[in-house]
């Protein structure tokens, strides 16, 4: 059975040795602002490329949106 | 730059603060944001539904703008500096428009909460705008732990009734020693034009523009009242008093 994290309240099968970039990109996040929350911790854009998504973890994804 | 108004060593031209919530489309508000000619604009930050995708607000936004996301959907200290980190670790800057909401009715800022939160975050490095009702007294505690302005709240966020606590804001702006920037509340032109005269540093705008029938020419008009008011300030507006004629009393054409 594969790995699963849940992002943004939902399953997500993980592939081997996927990393935050990878969860973007396979969510078509990449470009723009995506925010990522691992665990309760945010995690910095630097470290998208290295830090490895791991089984139970839990992600948030978010972005900028309109508002006062 | 000749009348800057300057927030954390910063240079803006414009003293004129924009919401991005509530527009029709971001293309109306990206052009809002153009004619208003403002340098700041809030975003608030939000989870992405995944399933329905959606676009990127940051790709409407004019690139001499920056960005100031807010906190908007904390109800406590805590949440609000949750919300701060996951936003600067993800690239947006590190100023960041505090509010501590924990009431839905009247939308009213939570102090005590505020002034925790505005303290952690001065410490972890970031440049922080707290809303806040305008209380001297907290203003002062506000800067004190080192915010960067205070927001004193002019009437009820999005209730366009204008300063409705016009004789608080007054001494907030009186004592402050940080730049007084007047959010939420202001419903028209006039209303931003009396709060630059009585002496605010800058207001921020969303509602009133956004729903306005035509939002780009109304962030217009308020770029024009914020600059108005400001030279009135400058200017040194005239007291009130009693009947005084403009025209000479005598020589007068009628008379003997």
């Amino acid at each position: 059975m594969s790995a699963i994290c849940i992002v943004n309240g939902k399953d997500h099968s993980l592939e081997a040795g996927e990393t935050v970039e990878r969860l973007l990109a396979r969510l078509g996040l990449e470009g723009g602002y995506a925010l990522v929350e691992r665990n309760g911790e945010p995690v910095e854009r630097s470290k998208y490329r290295e830090v490895e998504l791991r089984d139970g973890d839990r992600i948030i994804v978010a972005r900028p949106v309109a508002g006062g | 730059m000749q009348d800057p108004l300057v927030i954390a060593e910063r240079e803006f031209d414009s003293r004129l603060l924009v919401g991005t919530g509530k527009y029709d489309s971001f293309e109306t508000m990206r052009d809002a944001v153009l004619a208003s000619r403002c340098e700041l604009v809030t975003v608030a930050v939000r989870r992405i539904d995944l399933d329905a995708g959606g676009e990127d607000i940051t790709s409407f936004l004019p690139e001499n703008t920056l960005l100031l996301p807010n906190t908007s959907g904390a109800e406590t200290a805590e949440e609000a500096i949750r919300i701060a980190r996951l936003a600067r670790a993800g690239g947006l800057p590190d100023w960041i428009k505090l509010e501590v909401i924990p009431d839905a009715r009247y939308l009213l800022p939570d102090p005590v909460e505020t002034l925790k939160a505005a303290a952690a975050l001065v410490e972890d490095g970031f440049t922080v705008l707290p809303y806040v009702l305008p209380d001297p007294v907290l203003a002062a505690k506000l800067e004190e732990v080192g915010c960067a302005t205070v927001m004193p709240l002019a009437s009820p966020i999005g209730s366009g009734r204008g300063l409705k606590l016009r004789d608080s804001i007054r001494i907030v702006i009186e004592q402050a020693n940080v730049p007084v920037v007047v959010d939420a509340g202001l419903g028209s032109p006039s209303h931003a034009a009396e709060a630059m005269e009585m002496g605010a540093d800058a207001v921020l705008v969303n509602t009133a523009i956004a729903r306005a029938r035509d939002p780009v020419a109304m962030a217009h008009a308020f770029r024009l009242a914020v600059e108005a008011g400001r030279e009135a300030f400058l200017a040194g507006v005239m007291g009130e008093g009693d009947a005084e004629a403009s025209s000479p009393p005598v020589g007068v054409i009628p008379g003997a």
